[in-house]
């Protein structure tokens, strides 16, 4: 504790004072030299240390430590105040902070507050209060002291709020009894009443600005046990929030059980703080990895026949650790979030009572918002467990996070025997519901402080406060992982200089949920008895992926991800990514650029989550590099990689045993020439349905299946190749006012177009209507097989539509790219997306006679992204026809 | 003593790292640096932004050591850096004064073991 210092009197603790400088003893002054005090002192430290060697507890430590200082202090007090012939009125010595709790670690400081009646006794007092200081420091105390008069007392001191919680800890040592009566119970107890807002409020501050020194974790590796979150001085500012505004259990909502486990991780702390102390010789409270075996191997703070599995005793030492300082953590943040009573008139008490909390109505759920935190209203309904995943879900996808209470009455309603249980396995949609929302972390995170993750995915036990000794993280693996799915989740904000590349792709990623499902597991290895630890995470994987019931496909790409997150950081660091080769290399495992995305993803938020240094600028900039390179690589080498089918042997075997009947010539014949990212993006059951529509061709000529999904439509259309056929596709669905987000367009060999279109219904004119599925279907057919015509259809829509300006304005930029395919033209379009976008591109197109060979057509908010592979007569597009087409682009974009 | 600095291709920093320990060179400074030489930097483009990288991603060793390592090692970072592109990096030599371990005191190249 360092109090602000008045010259001439306070003497702070430095840590370049030497603790022990022995002076020549003043026999003059002091009855009992410094040559005789100091071994008598010396000898009863060792005492004490000898007796926690021997197994006493860090309580009675702590208490011969205080008992020892504070007879120092009395007999060298005592024996200065004798040898000047002066008498202790108007003068008394206190102990504050820790010491005045009587919790003096064997290395920490001596506290000590001398407070005068008045000025003139400051001034009689001042040289043997310097010899007094002298002499402590001289018989081996750290003495960390400070002055006030009684009057002084009395002011609250804005600027030094460390003093005034320190002097909430206030114990009489000696001096003028009557004095410190008088202070105690008459001077102080006014103004701290009046300084309480300021004293909670301080408390609040300071602990925050503490606990985000240390990232707002307890899981470090090395944990600092007094000042890291949940350390020692978690207890304390408990303790003082409860001194400040009220001691009443009542009003803290604590219960007994509580108080006894909160008292029991003091007392495991306090022995670990003991045993730092006296293993380095010096008030050092870092727990470091050496001292984690060292305690472990002693069972510190264990009952005596405490069972550890011996084979990693430290690792379970070090859980217990962690089991203990979430209690003193947890009891600070909730009282953290507690407000503090404040005084209010009649007035005010009767209109808050008729106003009542304000709560953001909960539309029937047993749960609400108030004051931004998600709290439960009815505990009883929580027994079902569905209700309470929907609440986490409400977390993960507003970003709200639950109250302190609301995690306890959870707590509470999970161990009460009495409410039965509904609904106790979550599915994997309920599951994936709070994983692929934006803020997954926000639910993850208690949903594992609460034993529900563990739940759900037991193979997450074995990280659970895992240390594992490793020179550049800072956590444990659990906390690590969560780390990185709360780095992602950070990208929704503005994110710092880092971030700021990658928020555009978490907001638009695919299958976010399955990339928050990797991360869960991408460690999990560490906790196994394997030697790689990418393998026992795969391992684990096989495991839950049956348990939730993921399908295969789903299954395939966690484990891509899962058993490749080293390979895109080795790439940037070990290979030469402005390399054609790399990329090109790197291209071929990763395979899709929507995988790519992920694994960019998981990479970056691996890299960031080590710790709060380990993700460079540097490091991000590489990572970009290696993203965008890859990226351009798979949408300008498209048509480069074509399908042979008969190369495909297990494909073909896999469609073959889907259809049941088929002749491996025909899925051959379908299969061949078709891009390679046609397999990439398809699954074998996807290609199995493709080929079913493609049978059909012969007797209806145009094929299309519609799937709705979680929330968007997508539509595939079999068909032979014609002129404009994808701008008329596009063209029926901007007519029935549908948004297409995604498309790609694919052709074979014998000239089949196979055309896929993901699109969100913007007037939910299917949804809300099931009978306008079939018109919607009929009317797409009618129209591509020119049986009706689509100016009707789009003249219709033109005149109910109502355009909304847009909120981001996206210029418009048109590139040719003729390097990159030996057969078409690259066009690349990125420009403010609107309904009807897609079939003017494409009119225009049609126009001048351009073909498409492959389309890939994305969206990202606001702006469209699109590229077409184009040929003219079976040639790539002239320099003219490039420039005749950039001119009509440009007019119809403008 | 001499002090020796090497900006090398990030690619062939492990190897370098390896070769260096190898020859019995343990201590470096390592720092991530930006830069170029006659490598200038190129331009992508993703999603209709352009990223300019004028300057190239390195990384710049910095050792100090007996006049009778520099020529073993300038060697060995000569065969495990090259990969005969532009871009390959650049050694610098300097020579060095004095250096002093702060721990103990100890001078000139007592200070570098």
């Amino acid at each position: 504790m360092n109090f602000a210092a008045r010259p001439g009197l306070d003497r702070s603790s430095d840590p370049k004072n030497e603790p022990r400088r022995r002076t020549a003893p003043d026999t003059q002054r002091l009855v009992t030299p410094v040559s005789t005090l100091a071994p008598q002192i010396d000898s009863q430290r060792q005492r004490i240390r000898d007796g926690f060697a021997a197994g006493a507890s860090a309580k009675e430590t702590l208490q011969a430590l205080c008992a020892m200082a504070d007879r120092s202090i009395e007999q060298v007090f005592a024996e200065l105040q004798s040898a000047r012939g002066m008498e202790s009125q108007g003068l008394c010595v206190l102990a504050l902070g820790g010491y005045g709790r009587e919790l003096l670690f064997p290395y920490s400081d001596l506290d000590i507050l001398f407070v005068f009646g008045n000025e003139r006794a400051e001034r009689d007092f001042r040289p043997l209060i310097a010899e007094f200081s002298k002499t402590l420091w001289d018989v081996g105390f750290r003495v960390s002291s400070a002055g006030r008069t009684l009057e002084e007392c009395k002011r609250i001191e804005e600027d030094n709020a460390e003093f005034h919680l320190a002097l909430l800890d206030r114990r009489y040592i000696t001096g003028d009894q009557e004095l410190f009566e008088r202070l105690d119970s008459k001077v102080l107890p006014g103004p701290e009443r009046q300084a309480r807002p300021f004293l909670s409020a301080q408390i609040r501050k300071l602990t925050r600005e503490r606990l985000a020194r240390y990232g707002n974790t307890i899981f470090h590796l090395e944990p600092n046990v007094k000042e890291s979150p949940g350390g020692m001085r978690d207890f304390q500012a408990a303790a003082w929030l409860r001194q400040v505004c009220g001691e009443k259990r009542e009003f803290w909502n604590s219960t007994a059980a509580e108080e006894e486990l909160a008292s029991g991780a003091v007392d495991f702390l306090s022995a670990i703080r003991c045993f730092l102390h006296y293993s380095n010789q010096r008030n050092d409270n870092t727990l470091t990895y050496e001292l984690q075996a060292k305690a472990a191997e002693r069972g510190l703070g264990l009952p005596p026949n405490a069972a550890l599995d011996n084979r990693r005793s430290t690792a379970e030492w070090m859980r217990v650790y962690f089991r203990q300082a979430r209690t003193l953590n947890r009891q600070l943040l909730r009282y953290m979030e507690q407000k503090a009573p404040t005084q209010q008139s009649l007035r005010q008490r009767i209109l808050s009572a008729a106003r009542g909390p304000k709560i953001d109505a909960g539309d029937g759920k047993p749960f609400a918002v108030r004051d931004g935190l998600l709290e439960v209203l009815d505990q009883t309904a929580l027994a079902d467990r569905a209700v309470l995943f929907s609440l986490f879900a409400m977390a993960a996808k507003t970003g709200v996070p639950l109250s302190r209470e609301a995690e306890r009455t959870i707590a509470y309603v999970m161990l009460h025997p009495e409410l039965t249980v509904r609904n106790a396995q979550i599915s994997w949609p309920a599951f994936q519901e709070i994983l692929g929302s934006d803020f997954p972390g926000v639910a993850l995170r208690p949903m594992q402080r609460l034993g529900l993750l563990t739940g759900i995915l037991p193979e997450f036990a074995v990280i659970d406060s895992l240390v594992v000794r490793d020179f550049y993280h800072r956590y444990t693996v659990d906390e690590h992982t969560l780390r990185t799915i709360e780095h992602l989740q950070e990208l929704a904000g503005p994110p710092d200089a880092r971030g700021v590349n990658y928020s555009s792709i978490w907001k638009t990623v695919d299958r976010r949920d399955l990339l928050i499902l990797s991360l869960l597991l991408h460690d999990v290895g560490k906790g196994m008895p394997v030697e790689n630890h990418v393998a026992g995470s795969v391992q684990a994987l096989e495991t839950a992926a049956a348990r939730l019931k993921l399908s295969a496909d789903e299954k395939t790409e966690v484990h891509f991800l899962i058993e490749r997150h080293l390979d895109m950081s080795a790439t940037v660091q070990r290979r030469d990514i402005f390399d054609p080769t790399t990329v090109s290399g790197f291209a071929s495992i990763v395979q899709t650029p929507e995988r790519l995305q992920r694994l960019c993803l998981l990479t970056y938020a691996d890299i960031h989550a080590v710790n709060p240094e380990a993700l460079t600028p540097w490091k991000a900039e590489m990572l970009w590099q290696l993203f965008v390179a890859t990226s351009n690589h798979f949408s300008r080498t498209l048509d480069r990689d074509r399908l042979h089918a008969l190369d495909e042997v297990p494909v073909l075997q896999q469609v073959r045993k889907l259809t049941g009947s088929a002749g491996t010539e025909s899925i051959e014949r379908f299969l061949e020439g078709f891009p390679r990212r046609y397999l990439a993006v398809h699954t074998p059951s996807d290609v199995a349905g493709h080929f079913g529509l493609y049978q059909k061709l012969d007797a209806e000529p145009v094929q299309i299946d519609l799937v709705a999904t979680q929330h968007a439509y997508s539509l595939t259309l079999l068909t032979a190749d014609r002129p404009a056929l994808f701008a008329t596709i596009a063209g029926v669905l901007a007519g029935w006012g549908m948004n297409i987000i995604k498309a790609d367009a694919f052709a074979n060999a014998a000239g089949v177009v196979l055309d896929t279109f993901h699109f969100t219904d913007l007037h939910r004119t299917l949804e809300l209507n099931p009978t306008e599925v079939e018109r919607f279907c009929k009317s797409l057919l009618d129209v591509v097989r020119g049986t009706s015509p689509l100016e009707v259809l789009l003249k219709s829509r033109a005149s109910s539509g109502r355009q909304r300006p847009p909120k981001v304005e996206v210029a418009t930029r048109i590139s040719f790219d003729d390097t990159s395919s030996t057969h078409s033209t690259l066009l690349e379009i990125v420009t403010q997306d609107h309904p009807g976008l897609l079939h003017e591109i494409g009119s225009a197109l049609a126009r001048l006679d351009c073909n498409i060979e492959v389309a890939l057509v994305d969206t990202e908010g606001q702006k469209a992204i699109d590229v077409f592979y184009l040929t003219s007569q079976h040639k790539k597009l002239g320099a003219q026809k490039q420039e005749t087409l950039r001119e009509l682009l440009q007019g119809t974009l403008a | 003593m001499m002090k020796l600095e090497a900006i090398i291709q990030p690619s062939r920093f492990e190897s370098v790292k390896d070769a260096l320990v190898e020859i019995g060179i343990e201590g470096m400074t390592v720092t991530e640096v930006r830069g170029h030489g006659r490598q200038k930097g190129h331009t992508e483009v993703y999603r209709g932004r352009e990223y300019t990288v004028d300057l190239l991603p390195k990384i710049k060793l910095e050792l100090v050591l007996p006049d009778k390592l520099v020529d073993k090692a300038v060697e060995t970072i000569l065969k495990t850096a090259k990969t005969g592109k532009i871009g390959d990096g650049k050694i610098f030599l300097t020579r060095v004064d004095d250096a002093i371990r702060i721990r103990n005191e100890e001078r000139g190249e007592n200070a570098l073991q």
